[in-house]
């Protein structure tokens, strides 16, 4: 038995204080009786002359100093010393991810990785320091560090398991700066192991300790969702759900589609052990909403058994063609379905109903507004200085660009074309070995794709890679399309919102119905709503926009519950799950408890001697 | 009749008389029988005639049968003086009733059984009024008063003065006792009614009166607080008498070790009286005293 508090013992000086009451006289109710002789030779052992009496053997006073030993025993705070060896510094690492929300523990993984962490709060000693970090999609220290119990029991006991996924690796990196100069530290790490990858750390040396939680991986999730235009029937939505079972047995399940809150259409589907399943719904659709897709099956996880997509009805895209008699450009824009396509020959400033503007071989005396398709366009604010190359030579091009998705270079020759160097904003797509060909970016919240040369001076318009390369750009340019995929997030990713109009109050509904007020400042053009840590549909109102978003789960990682036995960190470092893990068992409440019992016994006894 | 006796008590007191082992000693005439020669209807001896004689008690059958004059000798009737010694300090005070009241109609009875048997009684009591300032005038000629007192006719200012008597200061119990041994011209009957706790104990003045040859009595009177206490906690007990001050922390549960401890000291009273011819009888204030007077008192042969 060893003791967390052995200063306390110093109160055990308070037991000659307690026997010195028994030495001091008692102040007596003062009685007249007839005579004192009878007391005297009844109680002649009570007669006191002097301030002080002997000691007799008194059962109070036995009592007493029981009672007293009992509360300073308590307070030297006793304990069993467990397997663990006390460190001065500990960091508890709380996993708050949308996992730890699994019912395969009662009442579930993250209160019993509270339970846990709250043990280990127990166990600390007064001069050791505790560090609480709570890790989900953002790692949050909830407490610095201190050695006060009552400040890190509350930090641990205000946590509580999001739907987001887990970013352990950033948790980490802090962990491992705070305690990177320091051997008398410990990192006690509590989750299911349900996150990426840590191999970073494999060289750290982190002091690590893993205290899984979590005892089987019985999950059905819905691990991906997506909406787009049906191309078989253009009036109608496809769905694409990723249905996947996570569980060791074969799952049968009811899927259910709901468009808002009347459902669609609902089928079984039956999922074998560690499959996953695209099931593809098509549905027709009237008006802006939201579709979900939720399947209805007995797991530990509910969180992604929903998911939800916001489907905006299609616009047609507005494009501007400005040039000078490019009919390859013309063609290849007019076979776009949805696109409402003007021409001009000059760019005059002002035209804002546009959606994209193509520049062919013309410079704009102000650049558009819009998104900006260029072709051999040399403007000073893109790049800061341009030469020419002639025959350039196309020696790469990146075809997991949605710019380049079925596009192809190999039989393309260009005579003429600009030579750049590339901006920051920019990145290349197409190059040749002196310089980039096509370059895609942001710039000044409207994205620009940059063509270095004139198509009609290559031999591109002949290939079939061109009039696909224009359906790419334009989908790609296409600000509603963007807008339209920006309405669907990942938990705890923050929503943006760009408005034309500075708005001064905005406000947030959560899915259950709560609202709050974001604070903005003045004359700000984008909203970023943060706190999106549970799934399911919110509302935005800010000025006289009503925006829908949804906030969905959407990660295989987070759904396999399966705990892990060790975490890797690399090739040759593993930390095992330390999964029986004896915290020191305190004593002082027992202590207390029959020290109570004492004094209630005391209490009784005392008045059983003078009633 | 009296507030201390009802009239009822008293006419069955009137056929009572004090039991004496002993002959009387007085040189008084009485109703009592004595060693002594006198005239009464009595014959107790012969003795030779010597010149001077009464004519009157000698023998003539006697003389015409032996020639020889025979003188007829009668038991003397001598008076038996009877000694009440009444403790009235202040621990008699206390009590519900107090212990005086029962002590003074203790002192009445025993007073006039005796005084219908034409004995004196003298009664004492103590501490002398001569301690206490206060009530020292009218208090002082009623303990005269009270001195001597012979004769049935005087049994109605005897109850009377008795009545009056007050209790107070602090008694010196062997003290009164041995004078009262010392002083006393005759023996007789030497009732002691106190409640004996006197610090200083009770032995030698008992012991004085035995050996002057009193026939003593002792009747002890305590209250039922003293037998059996109320008064529970942390105390700090004053003595009336003496101003002692005793400590005590008492509860319910040590009643029973304090009764004890008061049925030893009466035991050992008990026991001093027994081994030296002392009759003993305890009463506790709040019994009745006609059942006692009647039942216990001549149970411990003080009348009969």
């Amino acid at each position: 038995m060893k003791f967390l508090a052995p200063y306390a013992f110093w109160f055990a000086l308070a037991l000659p204080i307690v026997i010195s009451f028994y030495l001091l006289k008692r102040k007596r109710v003062v009685t007249l009786v007839s005579s004192t002789l009878l007391w005297e030779k009844f109680l002649a052992e009570t007669q006191a002359n002097a301030p002080f009496q002997k000691l007799r053997r008194n059962w109070l006073l036995f009592l007493q100093l029981l009672l007293l030993a009992l509360v300073v025993l308590g307070l030297a705070r006793p304990y069993f010393a467990g397997a663990h060896k006390p460190h001065w510094l500990q960091v508890v690492l709380l996993d708050g991810s949308a996992s730890m929300q699994s019912t395969d523990e009662s009442p579930s993984r993250f209160e019993k990785a509270q339970r846990e962490a709250l043990q280990l709060v127990d166990a600390l000693r007064d001069e050791d320091e505790m560090l609480v970090v709570f890790t989900a999609a953002a790692t949050e220290v909830k407490q610095s560090p201190t050695g006060n119990k009552a400040l890190l029991r509350r930090a641990i006991q205000q946590c509580a398991a999001t739907d987001t996924p887990g970013r352990l690796k950033d948790a980490l990196k802090l962990a491992e700066t705070i305690t990177r100069d320091r051997s008398d530290s410990e990192i006690h790490l509590f989750s299911d192991g349900a996150f990426g990858d840590v191999q970073e750390f494999a060289n750290k040396g982190l002091n690590l300790k893993f205290h899984r939680v979590g005892q089987r991986g019985n999950n059905v999730a819905i691990v991906g969702l997506d909406i787009r235009e049906n191309p078989e029937q253009r009036q109608q939505r496809a769905i694409y759900a990723s249905v996947a079972n996570f569980s060791s047995n074969s799952v049968q399940a009811e899927l259910q589609l709901r468009f808002d809150t009347s459902v669609v259409e609902a089928r079984a589907v039956t999922l074998a052990p560690g499959q996953s399943v695209p099931q593809i719904f098509v549905a027709s659709q009237t008006r802006d909403g939201v579709f979900t897709v939720s399947i209805a099956a007995k797991d530990d996880l509910a969180v992604d058994n929903e998911a939800s997509v916001v489907s905006l009805l299609p616009e047609p895209v507005r494009v501007l063609l400005v040039t000078r008699n490019n009919r390859f450009l013309e063609k290849a824009l007019r076979a776009i379905p949805n696109v409402v396509l003007s021409q001009a020959e000059e760019w005059r400033a002002g035209s804002a109903e546009f959606d994209v503007v193509v520049l062919d071989n013309v410079t704009p005396p102000a650049w558009p507004a819009a998104s900006v398709l260029a072709f051999h366009v040399a403007a000073t604010n893109l790049f800061a200085s341009t030469s020419r190359l002639e025959f350039p030579a196309i020696v790469d091009w990146k075809n997991t660009h949605p710019l380049l998705r079925y596009v192809s270079f190999d039989n393309v020759q260009i005579a003429e074309s600009l030579r750049v160097t590339t901006p920051p904003w920019a990145q290349p797509v197409v190059e040749a070995q002196q310089t980039a060909l096509v370059l895609a970016g942001e710039l000044a919240r409207r994205k620009v794709v940059w063509v270095g040369f004139d198509v009609l001076q290559s031999t591109w318009p002949l290939r079939v890679s061109f009039p696909i390369f224009i359906a790419n750009a334009i989908e790609w340019l296409n600000p509603s399309i963007e807008r339209a995929s920006a309405l669907t997030i990942r938990g705890g990713e923050p929503f943006h919102l760009a408005v034309t109009e500075p708005v001064t109050r905005a406000k947030i509904v959560e899915p259950d119905g709560t609202r709050r007020s974001l604070n903005l400042e003045a004359g700000v053009r984008e909203l970023v709503v943060g706190g999106t840590t549970r799934h399911g549909t919110y509302h935005l109102l800010a000025g006289t926009n009503d925006v829908t978003f949804c906030v969905n789960l959407l990660d295989a990682l987070e759904s396999n519950t399966r705990p892990v036995d060790e975490i890797v960190l690399g090739k040759y470092s593993r930390v095992k799950a330390a999964a029986l893990r004896p915290a020191s068992m305190e004593m002082w409440r027992w202590i207390v408890a029959i020290a109570l019992a004492v004094l209630l016994f005391e209490w009784w006894f005392y008045h059983r001697r003078t009633a | 009749m009296s507030a201390l006796l009802s009239s009822d008590l008293l006419r069955r007191l009137e056929q009572l008389q004090l039991l004496a082992a002993r002959r009387a000693k007085s040189t008084v005439r009485g109703e009592r029988q004595s060693r002594a020669r006198g005239q009464s209807v009595e014959f107790a001896d012969y003795r030779n005639y010597v010149a001077g004689d009464d004519f009157r008690y000698l023998d003539w059958n006697l003389f015409g049968r032996l020639d020889r004059l025979f003188l007829k000798l009668y038991e003397e009737e001598r008076e038996l003086p009877v000694r009440i010694f009444l403790d009235a300090s202040e621990s008699m005070t206390f009590g519900t009733p107090p212990k005086f009241d029962v002590a003074r109609q203790l002192a009445a009875a025993v007073g006039y059984v005796a005084l219908c048997g034409f004995d004196r009684v003298s009664m004492t009591a103590f501490p002398d009024v001569t301690a206490r300032a206060a009530a020292a005038g009218t208090e002082a000629s009623t303990r005269a008063a009270l001195r001597q007192v012979r004769g049935r006719a005087s049994s109605v200012r005897f109850l009377r003065d008795l009545e009056q008597l007050t209790a107070g200061g602090a008694a010196d119990f062997n003290q009164t006792l041995r004078r009262s041994a010392s002083e006393a011209r005759h023996v007789g009957i030497a009732v002691v009614i106190s409640d004996f706790l006197d610090p200083a104990g009770y032995d030698a003045g008992l012991k004085a009166l035995v050996s002057r040859g009193f026939a003593v009595s002792v009747i002890q009177v305590l209250a039922p607080e003293e037998v059996d206490p109320s008064t529970f906690g942390d105390l700090r007990l004053i003595d009336s008498e003496t101003g002692a001050e005793q400590e005590v922390t008492f509860g319910k549960f040590r009643l029973k070790a304090y009764r004890r401890t008061v049925q030893r000291f009466c035991d050992e009273l008990r026991a001093f009286c027994r081994n030296r011819g002392i009759s003993f009888s305890r009463i506790v204030s709040n019994t009745p005293v006609e059942q006692f007077l009647l039942k216990e008192l001549r149970a411990s042969r003080i009348w009969g």
